[in-house]
């Protein structure tokens, strides 16, 4: 009689971060492997924790937007545009057309440049080299107008309540015209270098995946669960500011795997460019900020305010109390990634140790936002 | 001279060709892939950064050399030899040119694919000796790749030895005289090529080192001079792969220009011969960095499923066509093309495949 | 395998642009008019001292709490040549934690404090906290150079 005998083999502990150029910043993941094969995976988060929320606490309302550009550092103009909207819902004012046109612009632009950091880095963790490059190329187009509105590079603080902090620059809409173009044809680049690539596909095609009903359980949001096929979009289903005025997309995947998640992501800049154009063509003269009393110290009715918003990442929520005063009483972040990360071990059944840095990629985490 | 005499000469010479070699390579590597990614590559040290590599030669030497406390001491520090040695013993045969080469041996391509299989050896040690979970894992890796690609490798050059009835590699150059082997061989070429480069770690199948899953696997731990030997084991290897694939296939340092016989024993057919053969063989560097700076890498599983399920078969029909041919008679070689028409049709339908 | 073959040509193509690098020290790339380094203090040229009036309003909400003002009687209000009774006596400003978020221009209520275009200012202490003089001087740079053009400024490659 012949019997079964399996050879006795223990499972290893793989630390993956905080210091692994695949963690994209300061995670942590504990993967549990059976050879090649991942049994379990425990992400530990706050790394990057800096206190975000009780900082807030200490500052005035105009102050707090500097931490807002520090939680998800690559989409700075995006939180600043939500928290702004908290604000100026509490404060009663309305930003004036241009204003608002010109918040669209930028937070648009802005997800591009996420996007195309998302593009790069992703591109990197599946092995290739020269994604990155062609990213960080268009990406910096993109800085550099960032740098000509708002004086600096990475955190911006522009955006004010009622407003802007100034006019847009001189020529910055003939800017923006003449670099899109350009931008879209760089896109049509990192395109062909990745999306049609086989190596690449068999990386990333089936990798990962998880259902419409399991995303929206663990409360992805954002490219995550538009890559399941549910087609959600706060700037469709809640719409804010002038969005609902624009004309856009919003690209779903089908089976919620890696692939999906990159495809999405890719087909939303197009999209964001379409908006874009049409801001362009619909932005007003006009004054670029309403005018509020004792600004910048202004001072917020009592009241609490939930105001959530499309960010890069996904659905990015503040809620905002205001005792009255000067300065809030809390500032409560919903954080797209964190909720995204929460579906990491789901995504990891069955997978290989080389699948864990590509569905860690496809859920574009900024640490930023996770840890706050 | 004294026969010690002349092969401590002989081995002083290939020692700082290789060197050298090395240092160009990995500055025309920089090089290229910075143009391919719209960079300008190393400029600083010298002019257009040509000082860089030896730059960074001195400055790995002179780095201090750790070794992890819990390293399995004598193994960790023998590796980067093991691997390296194996590469430096396939220089010994390879012919530049009629006359230079350090020794023509009558087993060269035995003697070749038997070394180029042996700093496997190596890598399990650095992997194993770091004490690393990520070398280990990197380590396994290595040898589960080497070993199932040293497969394909061998069948596709035997379908070349099986044609030239020789083991020599001198003579292999002599009967591409009028076309090369590429011609007669389009299928073993591309077996060779593909697996080639899995032998060489390099991009699409840098599984072993991914950077970014075990950060430099087997090497993970070394640093300065240890550190230094792997990577001019790498580019070592680049180049002898590269070359022997441009002498067994693109005709070495004879096809397309044959030096008359008057000349054989001349410098001018030297030289000529001798940049017939760089010229292939950095031609074949080139597409190899080319390919780095396109392609993402595979999957173990994936890797090895291609290399089972496909680079092995096909490499077997090649032999099975190839020893027909040489039995029943040349034209059947026609089927090689045939074959090699299946073969790129199997790849692609194998890449259209998806889960 | 079409795709792989798309991959190359778009590589090949590209190693024939001109490559986007700036080399750094040698080529800079302009900044915009609007950059925002690190902030200098304005003189008040019809007069001949600073605006600022050291009363510690920017101190108090700069959010990393790296600056350090004081105050004192203004002496030519005494002689009767200006009007600001007080002014600044000793200004600090440590630029290894200022983050060039601009909240002290935005607060300051007498315009005597801007964003200047210093930012290459990495050093060591005492180098990196500039006092007094160097703030205005750093603003008086800044406005002597606005207009003018870097001196060896590259060409625009985006
Ligand atoms: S720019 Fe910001 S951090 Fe710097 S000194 Fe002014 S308020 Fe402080
Ligand atoms: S710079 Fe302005 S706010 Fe700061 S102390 Fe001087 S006058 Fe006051």
């Amino acid at each position: 009689m012949i019997t079964e005998r399996r050879l006795d083999t223990v499972d290893m502990h793989i630390n993956v971060g905080p210091q692994h150029p695949a963690t994209h910043g300061v995670f942590r993941m504990v993967l549990r492997v059976d050879g090649e094969r991942i049994v379990d995976c425990v992400p530990y988060i706050g790394y990057l924790h800096r206190g975000f929320e009780k900082l807030a606490e200490n500052e005035e309302f105009q102050e707090v937007i500097i931490h807002l550009d520090r939680t998800d550092y690559i989409a700075q103009f995006n939180n600043e545009f939500c928290y702004l909207m908290a604000v100026e819902k509490l404060l009663g004012v309305k930003p004036p057309e241009r204003a608002e046109y010109a918040r669209i612009i930028l937070a648009e632009l802005n997800r591009i440049v996420s996007h195309l950091m998302f593009y790069g880095a992703f591109g990197g963790d599946a092995g290739a080299i020269t994604p990155f490059l062609y990213a960080f190329r268009e990406r910096e187009r993109l800085q550099r107008l960032f740098e000509s509105v708002s004086g600096a590079r990475l955190m911006h603080f522009y955006f004010r309540a009622g407003g802007l902090k100034e006019d847009l620059p001189e020529g910055f809409l003939e800017e923006v015209r003449r670099i899109l173009p350009v931008l879209k044809q760089g896109i049509d680049e990192c395109d062909t270098l990745l999306t049609e690539n086989e190596v690449f596909l068999s990386r990333t095609v089936g990798i990962g995946a998880i259902s419409a009903q399991e995303a929206i359980d663990y409360g992805c949001t954002g490219p995550i669960l538009r890559a399941c096929g549910v087609r959600e979009d706060v700037r469709r289903s809640d719409p804010y500011s002038l969005y609902p005025t624009l004309d856009f997309d919003v690209p779903v995947g089908k089976k919620g795997d890696t692939f999906d998640r990159y495809l999405v992501r890719v087909q939303e800049m197009r999209e964001s460019i379409r908006i874009v154009e049409q801001c362009l063509d619909r932005i007003p003269e006009g004054p670029f900020r309403t005018p509020i009393p004792r600004y910048p110290h202004y001072r917020v009715d009592p009241g609490e305010v939930y105001v959530h918003t499309e960010n890069p990442r996904g659905d990015y929520g503040i809620y905002l109390i205001s005792r009255g005063g000067v300065q809030p009483f809390r500032v409560k972040l919903r954080s797209p990634c964190f909720c995204n990360l929460m579906a990491l071990p789901a995504m990891l059944r069955d997978a290989y140790v080389a699948d864990a840095v590509m569905v860690l990629g496809s859920l574009d985490i900024v640490l930023g936002e996770v840890d706050r | 001279m004294p026969a010690s005499l002349d092969a401590t000469l002989r081995l002083v010479v290939l020692t700082a060709f290789i060197f050298n070699t090395v240092l160009v390579l990995v500055y025309v590597e920089r090089k290229v892939l910075g143009h391919i990614q719209q960079r300008l590559g190393p400029m600083r040290t010298g002019f257009h950064g040509v000082l860089q590599t030896p730059a960074d030669a001195i400055k790995l030497l002179v780095k201090e050399d750790l070794t992890p406390t819990t390293a399995d001491r004598w193994v960790f520090r023998l590796a980067p030899f093991l691997v390296f040695v194996p590469v430096f013993m396939m220089f010994i045969t390879l012919p530049f040119t009629r006359e230079l080469a350090v020794r023509h041996l009558d087993l060269g391509i035995f003697y070749l694919v038997s070394f180029s299989s042996l700093h496997i050896v190596g890598m399990i040690m650095a992997g194993w000796g770091s004490d690393n979970k990520y070398a280990l894992l990197g380590g396994v890796r290595a040898a589960a790749q080497l070993i199932s690609y040293e497969l394909p490798l061998a069948f596709a050059i035997l379908g070349v030895v099986l044609l030239a009835k020789t083991l020599n590699l001198q003579e292999v150059v002599e009967l591409q005289a009028t076309a090369p082997f590429l011609v007669l061989q389009p299928l073993g070429f591309l077996i060779f090529l593909i697996s080639s480069l899995a032998e060489l770690s390099r991009t699409p199948f840098d599984i072993p080192m991914a950077e970014s899953e075990v950060v430099g696997g087997p090497m993970i731990e070394y640093s300065g001079m240890r550190w230094a030997m792997f990577f001019l084991a790498e580019y070592a290897n680049l180049f002898v792969t590269s070359a022997v694939a441009a002498v067994v296939y693109l005709g070495g340092w004879l096809w397309p220009f044959l030096p008359p016989a008057d000349l054989a024993g001349g410098w001018a057919a030297h030289l000529v011969g001798l940049a017939w053969f760089m010229a292939k063989t950095f031609a074949l560097i080139l597409a190899i960095i080319w390919l780095r700076g396109t392609l993402p890498r595979l999957r173990i599983d994936q890797l090895m499923g291609f290399a089972w399920k496909l680079l092995i078969p096909f490499s077997f029909l090649n032999l099975f066509i190839t020893a027909a041919a040489a039995v029943y008679g040349g034209f059947l070689l026609l089927l090689g093309w045939v074959a090699t028409g299946g073969f790129a049709y199997a790849i692609y339908a194998v890449s259209r495949r998806r889960p | 395998m079409i795709g792989v073959l798309k991959g190359l040509v778009q590589t090949w193509k590209t190693h024939w642009r001109k490559p986007v690098t700036v080399q750094y020290p040698d080529e800079r790339l302009p900044l915009q008019p609007r950059y925002m380094g690190f902030p200098g203090l304005i003189w008040d040229q019809a007069i001949g001292e600073p605006f600022c009036t050291g009363c510690q309003v920017c101190m108090r909400y700069c959010p990393t709490q790296c600056m350090y003002v004081t105050m004192q009687d203004n002496p030519k209000q005494a002689a009767g040549e200006s009007k600001r009774r007080k002014i600044v006596e000793t200004f600090t400003i440590d630029i290894s934690r200022c983050i060039s978020c601009a909240i002290c221009v935005e607060v300051c209520n007498f315009d005597a404090i801007e964003m200047t275009h210093a930012h290459e200012r990495a050093g060591y202490y005492p180098d990196v906290v500039p006092d007094l003089p160097q703030l205005l001087k750093m603003s008086e740079d800044f406005r002597a150079q606005r207009g003018q053009k870097p001196a060896r400024e590259t060409r625009d490659v985006l």
